[in-house]
């Protein structure tokens, strides 16, 4: 019995050695997958290029914008969210940073997050819409509002902050006046499943909608001009509270969308912290990615085997010749 | 051979296998969309229409109209004075509307499972081939975790009322088609045969014997309906169905942690109220049955 004990402690330390000795450069890394298709793609990325690379042991935590970031607030785990948009946590995200609790790695998409109000191409070009004014001359173009003789306005999914902002937007713009109604759509797959649905049935859409994303990918729609600019104090004192009294029209700025990491991983993990901090992509490369996964069916894992195959001469900038190497022999 | 990793079918050929179901399921959306959303939409006018009703009227109307239902069902002070409360409450907390809404669509989906479901559950006791072809699919309906079906009758129907009430009614008819179909078969048999030496025929004896014997069961099978319905309201208004689901889903997202629980409390009054209605109502039809037959 104690011989097959020592035998079976024996395997065990054989089995667990090779992790061992990757763990002296890198160790186990966890990072939060968000679940939402631009964020898994880039944990799975994260995941590849450091497992084969750097020859961490990465595990992934499912996620979301506000539960993970408390847990690394609080908990110190997991380790590194790649995509977190920042406008959702700012005020908390500036006190944990100020405090030494979050890092931020690096600004993971290098032109930002774009929101906005969305409408299909197709029925912008047919009808000479480019801004949200003109969208909103037309309420017969937008079916799918209770009341049926109203034209619906998307917006954003509920406890979202870009809930509060879009209400506020659409009583500045008067859209109430001029027969739109503000339709709930609940969640992230409720407002996708209503876009899926007008153009399944070629109908028009209109409402909030947000890039890089597989669906900005999968249809094409154009964002539509709010004709203004971005007024930050307003949009402080006013645009995003709720019930705001008097908002005024102001368009969204560039999202800051970053990558962060709790302190005690920036401070132990010098190598990889070299590689997030490099790791950035644009828009266009992640819209083009969630394009090719949804045509595929694609996984997240899918998708980063994908991307690295197909563009080593975005990756390769983020990493050293050798690992770089190391990761080509993988694929 | 791989006794290991299980021989299944090659990724290029699963993904091929669910590009052509999504392509067909999508051709299917573009052809008979319409035509299913036009078939629904009376749906819809009835619970806006009930709904505006309960909003719009002033509130001591509905107050008084809700006690006085619960009184006709229950016969019980305690059960009326603990609904007047307990609706009170909820208005002062600022939810009267919401919970308004929720009623509304509760109400609703109430009426179509019963109207669905009692038919269902008589024709399942009377054929056995029918019972064994029901029974699998209401453990589907059952167990199938909702957003599976949600999303795609969000991209029949669109945002809003009609898939809701859909996601609701396959959630909660299992309860009262069981329930019915038990009940009737319950009936002893030895009372049936009474009926049979009656002279009674086949509609006579359900209508006069197996109904009126069934009939608490069926309550019960009602209640569970009722509850099933108000358990799904949260996930209803991930599809945009306002009522008191979407506070509940706003607090989730903000960890607003207050508001949660005065909806999430709300929602359980409600229930607590139907609740105690219906089964006071079950419990005196019972009573009022043993009397006439003991």
């Amino acid at each position: 019995m104690t011989s097959l004990k020592t035998a079976l402690a024996f395997t065990g330390l054989i089995l667990a050695a090779p992790a061992a000795f990757a763990a002296e450069d890198c160790g186990s890394v966890t990072i939060a997958e968000m679940n939402w298709a631009s964020a898994g793609l880039a944990a799975w990325v994260d995941k590849v290029i450091l497992e084969e690379g750097y020859g961490c042991d990465v595990a992934l935590v499912t996620g979301d914008t506000v539960p993970t970031f408390t847990s690394m607030n609080e908990k110190g785990e997991p380790d590194v969210a790649p995509e977190l948009w920042v406008n959702a946590v700012k005020v908390p995200l500036e006190a944990a940073q100020n405090e030494g609790r979050i890092v931020i790695a690096s600004e993971i998409l290098s032109d930002g997050g774009v929101e906005g109000f969305w409408i299909p191409t197709k029925l912008a070009e047919e009808n000479n819409i480019t801004t949200i004014q003109e969208a909103l001359e037309h309420p017969d173009l937008f079916p799918g509002a209770e009341d049926s003789s109203k034209g619906a306005f998307f917006n954003c999914p509920s406890g979202w902050a870009c809930q509060i902002i879009t209400a506020n937007q659409f009583r500045a713009l008067g859209a109430e006046e001029k027969g739109f109604e503000l339709v709930d759509s609940g969640s992230a797959a409720g407002l996708d499943g209503s876009i899926a649905k007008a153009f399944n049935q070629d109908e028009g859409w209109l409402g909030y909608y947000w890039a890089p994303t597989a669906i900005l990918g999968k249809y094409d729609m154009t964002k539509l001009d709010l004709g203004t600019g971005h007024d930050e104090e307003e949009w402080n004192k006013c645009t995003v509270v709720q019930d705001c009294p008097e908002p005024k029209l102001n368009d969204w700025t560039r999202a800051a969308v970053f990558t962060a990491v709790t302190k005690e991983f920036s401070e132990e993990n010098a190598v990889t912290m070299d590689y997030l901090g490099k790791r950035a992509w644009t828009n266009d490369t992640v819209n083009k990615l969630l394009a090719w996964m949804g045509d595929n069916q694609a996984t997240n894992e899918d998708g980063a085997y994908y991307f690295l195959e197909n563009y080593p001469e975005v990756w390769a900038e983020w990493v050293p010749e050798d690992v770089a190497e190391k990761v080509k022999d993988s694929l | 051979m791989d006794f290991v990793d299980f021989p299944s079918m090659s990724r290029g050929q699963l993904r091929d296998m669910r590009i052509a179901i999504d392509g067909a399921f999508r051709d299917f959306t573009r052809a008979y969309g319409d035509t299913l959303e036009s078939l629904f939409h009376p749906i819809q006018v009835l619970l806006v229409f009930i709904e505006n009703l309960l909003i719009d009227s002033p509130w001591i109307l509905v107050l008084a109209a809700l006690a006085g239902l619960v009184w006709s069902l229950s016969r019980s002070w305690k059960i009326v004075a603990g609904t007047v409360i307990a609706l009170m409450l909820i208005g002062y907390f600022g939810m009267w509307e919401d919970t308004m809404r929720t009623i509304a669509m509760v109400a609703v989906c109430t009426l179509i499972a019963v109207v669905i479901g009692i038919p269902m559950g008589i024709l399942m006791a009377r054929s056995d081939r029918a019972n064994a072809g029901v029974t699998p699919i209401l453990d589907m309906m059952q167990t199938m975790p909702s957003f599976v079906y949600l999303i795609p009758v969000v991209m029949i129907f669109g945002l809003g009322k009609v898939p809701g009430v859909i996601a609701v009614v396959i959630y909660a008819v299992p309860p009262i088609i069981r329930l019915t179909n038990l009940g009737i078969r319950q009936v002893p048999a030895d009372v049936l045969e009474a009926a049979e030496a009656f002279g009674s025929n086949g509609r006579q004896k359900l209508r006069d014997v197996q109904l009126p014997l069934a009939l608490p069961t069926i309550m019960a099978g009602v209640n569970q309906t009722i509850m099933m319905s108000l358990a799904m309201v949260v996930v209803a208004s991930m599809i945009g169905v306002r009522g008191l689901g979407q506070p509940v889903l706003q607090a989730i997202n903000n960890q607003y942690f207050t508001l949660g629980v005065m909806n999430g409390l709300a929602i359980v009054a409600i229930a607590i109220i139907f609740d105690r209605a219906t089964q006071a109502y079950g419990k005196r039809l019972q009573k009022h049955l043993e009397a006439q037959h003991g």
